[in-house]
């Protein structure tokens, strides 16, 4: 009885919103789903166009290798700012805090446009280059390397502050343990702190390499045309060519992509720790 | 000392290029130009007297108020229900609850465009209010599920045996106790619509064209320097929010 009732008080409290994100978030996506089979008619075969031909597995393999790397970026800039952040109070460690809210909250085009400046045909880099006197500056905006970067600074404070929730809980008194037993820092440091660390290492690159596979309004504004990543294959086959069921395909190719990495990671580490 | 001088040159790789804009926004220059030649405040005033300019920031503004408000009113009921029971299905209302942060924005973008235009409603603020609102529930749910948490019920049980009713105590101690997690959450809300690029890009048309949305436009159409203007409006907003509770010794917002 009381079993029941409380499962009452439970579905009342949560159907509205259940019923919301069915209705306004699933039935959209599942739709798209259908779409990606029926659309012009019934058939797989724009899932067979998108991993055999060579355009379209490019775009795969691109997005693949450029979420990797940038998530690697991410892991080396920001595994450093972390440690600092959770191992220094005092003013140091709000300096960067204070400054990691700041870009995590500041929004993706004002970000975008700041790579823009910064790397365009009259940017500073450009006039530095061409004040050492080192002749005409290389091409930076629109390359691989300008959305590789753009990307790398828009995602590095999900990664800091994911590094940043684990390495504070770790207890300062493992490290003076290891120390008073004769480790020397470096070693305490590879033998204590790294390996404690490494659920923050797995849930920021977990968060950065998913955010990148759906990248899209930077690597636009920002890359070259020859880079496109998956999202950029998708806007494209809608907006210049209305083919809506292949569109749709690569989408679900997205979004199978992300649901394997979310649930590997789910497998093994349980969605629960990712948000804490 | 390494690892200082390590995220030293880190925080400057983050903070540096956002910093530019300053400058910039005072620049006469009509294109892209840095250092700027000279300075003015003439692109301040096209912002505050241009309507191109001034509508998509009120949109942006009256969007990411009702996302927040559509948000709230699902998620502070979920969060109880999820928190306080045990029922079956748990695992997957989580994963229901979730899902707009796993699945790509861009994903859901094509899905809104596609089932919002066939409601008519791509182009119009209850289209992307309700699209922006679902998109937040999950950072909201994440705030405001670990503020109930740790929220200790012996309160409600000394308010219950001290003769308060349900309401009584939720009104004059569970809602109190709550509040700041719930405005953080609220918050979060607002800013997860009100920097929001790629859905708004898909189905906020010209009715209903957002700040992000006419940023995007104005870089890749026409490098219109007022860009820089907004962007430092957008960047002090946000230097003034995350300093002032540094300032007032309080912990900033921790946003992991």
């Amino acid at each position: 009885m009381s079993v029941t009732r409380r499962n009452t008080a439970a579905w009342l409290l949560l159907g509205p919103s259940t019923a919301v994100l069915v209705l306004l978030f699933v039935v959209p996506i599942g739709y798209v789903l259908v779409l990606s089979v029926t659309d012009p008619r019934l058939a797989l075969a724009h899932y067979q166009r998108i991993f055999t031909v060579p355009l379209y597995t490019r775009v795969l393999v691109n997005t693949f290798l450029t979420s990797l790397v940038v998530t690697a970026l991410c892991l080396v800039l920001g595994y450093p700012v972390a440690y600092v952040m959770a191992r220094r109070g005092g003013w140091v460690g709000t300096v960067l805090l204070t400054i990691v809210a700041m870009t995590f909250w500041t929004g993706f085009l004002v970000r975008t446009y700041a790579w823009l400046v910064i790397l365009g045909s009259k940017g500073p880099v450009v006039s530095a280059y061409q004040a050492l006197g080192l002749g005409p500056a290389p091409q930076l905006l629109f390359t691989t390397f300008s959305s590789t970067l753009g990307m790398t600074h828009i995602l590095l404070p999900y990664m800091i502050l994911a590094l940043y929730a684990v390495m504070k809980k770790i207890d300062a008194n493992h490290l003076k343990a290891a120390a008073s037993l004769g480790a020397r820092p470096a070693a305490a440091f590879r033998e204590v702190f790294l390996p404690l660390s490494l659920p923050g290492v797995v849930n920021g690159s977990l968060l950065v390499f998913v955010s990148c596979l759906g990248f899209f309004v930077t690597p636009v504004l920002l890359g070259a045309p020859r880079d496109m990543m998956i999202s950029q294959l998708i806007n494209q086959q809608i907006e210049e060519l209305l083919a809506w069921g292949f569109a749709s395909a690569v989408a679900v190719v997205l979004l199978a992509a992300t649901a394997l990495v979310v649930g590997v990671y789910n497998r093994f580490a349980g969605l629960d720790r990712l948000w804490g | 000392m390494l690892p200082l001088i390590l995220a030293s040159i880190a925080a400057l790789f983050l903070v540096a290029p956002i910093l530019i804009v300053v400058p910039m926004s005072f620049s006469t220059a009509i294109s892209f130009q840095f250092p700027p030649p000279a300075y003015w405040i003439g692109y301040y005033r096209k912002f505050f007297t241009s309507e191109e300019w001034l509508e998509p920031a009120l949109n942006s503004v009256i969007i990411a108020g009702g996302a927040m408000a559509f948000t709230m009113l699902l998620v502070v009921p979920a969060a109880f229900g999820y928190v306080r029971y045990r029922f079956r299905g748990k695992a997957l209302v989580n994963l229901l609850i979730m899902s707009p942060l796993i699945v790509p924005h861009v994903v859901s973008a094509l899905a809104y465009y596609r089932f919002l235009g066939r409601a008519k409603l791509t182009g119009t603020y209850l289209g992307v209010i309700v699209a922006h609102g679902v998109l937040a529930v999950p950072v909201a749910f994440l705030v405001i599920a670990a503020t109930l948490k740790g929220f200790d019920r012996n309160l409600e049980r000394a308010a219950m045996s001290s003769g308060a009713g349900p309401f009584r105590t939720f009104w004059y101690v569970t809602l109190p106790v709550l509040r700041p997690g719930m405005l953080v959450g609220a918050l979060f809300a607002f800013l997860s619509s009100f920097n929001e690029a790629v859905v708004a890009l898909f189905i906020a048309g010209r009715g209903a064209t957002t700040l992000p949305k006419k940023m995007y436009e104005s870089i890749r159409l026409e490098s219109d320097p007022v860009i820089a203007v907004v962007s430092t409006l957008l960047v002090g907003a946000v230097v003034l929010g995350v300093l002032v509770p540094v300032v007032m010794r309080r912990r900033p917002i921790d946003a992991a």
